[in-house]
């Protein structure tokens, strides 16, 4: 890492809405967003494609129960969401897939979220240290 | 003549096909075992492909701890099968192929998942009723 480079932001984007929700649980890609931001000093994570449903509030579906426990643990990504957003990480989502997602979907994101239209981010990739996709 | 079988009749074999931590496909066989089971059915589980690593020793009962949730215990797939095969004992049980444990090295099952060859798997289909292929490798 070069000196001009530190203290910049990484652009971590996510398309691919993904759970394994038992064998995943909390250890998904929103999470390694987490100790990216943590130990990269600093991370963006945009959400694209069906993965903009990550930001949209949904009812909460039933717990599985595996035998005899009920596996309160699998991944909610909303909750994964939050966990970045304390921690200072910045969320965006495009906005022309978060229409394509539903008719409701604007008015159920999640607080903190910020839309950013279609593309325009590649315009600020300059000003991150690094962007990968996650 | 098929010589004679000692793998127990079943209801229903689920064949596990697809790898985990790719979709919710292995969400969806838990979730539809239990529902069999509870609704009295014999349910058997052959695990092929990536599906060997689910059951696996070295994974311990819980997942590595969360740095955001350090208290939260996450249980394993390992524990999570161990706990079906006791609370369904006798009624569900969980295979694990040989050939494709080998494969990748997946060679330390928790002893309650037994090692089959592929060669017979065949028996295990002629032991169920019917056979539901989950996944592609």
């Amino acid at each position: 890492m070069t000196v001009a480079e530190e203290g910049r932001r990484a652009l971590a984007i996510v398309e691919r809405a993904y759970r394994g929700a038992v064998e995943t649980q909390f250890s998904d890609g929103l999470y390694c967003a987490y100790l990216f931001h943590r130990h990269l000093g600093g991370l963006d994570v945009l959400l694209r494609g069906p993965a903009v449903g990550y930001a949209v509030r949904a009812a909460r579906t039933p717990v599985p129960r595996l035998g005899k426990r009920e596996l309160t643990t699998v991944n909610t990504p909303g909750d994964g969401l939050n966990v970045l957003l304390e921690a200072g990480v910045g969320v965006w989502i495009e906005e022309q897939d978060l229409r394509a997602y539903g008719p409701d979907a604007e008015s159920g994101l999640l607080p903190g979220v910020r839309t950013v239209p279609a593309g325009a981010m590649a315009a600020r990739w300059p000003g991150y240290r690094a962007v990968f996709y996650l | 003549m098929a010589r004679p079988t000692t793998v127990p009749r079943s209801d229903v074999l689920l064949t596990v096909m697809g790898a985990p931590y790719e979709n919710d496909l292995l969400t969806s066989v838990l979730r539809l075992s239990q529902a069999m089971l509870e609704g009295g059915a014999t349910v058997q589980i052959w695990a092929c492909g990536y599906a060997t690593m689910l059951t696996q020793r070295g994974l311990g009962d819980s997942k590595p701890r969360n740095l955001a949730a350090w208290e939260v215990d996450h249980p394993s797939t390992s524990l999570l099968v161990r706990e079906m095969l006791l609370a369904f004992p006798d009624r569900l049980r969980w295979y694990a192929c040989r050939f494709c444990s080998d494969d990748r090295g997946a060679v330390d099952h928790i002893p309650e998942v037994p090692v089959r060859a592929p060669a017979r798997f065949a028996e295990h289909v002629a032991a169920a009723d019917k056979t539901l292929y989950l996944g592609v490798m």
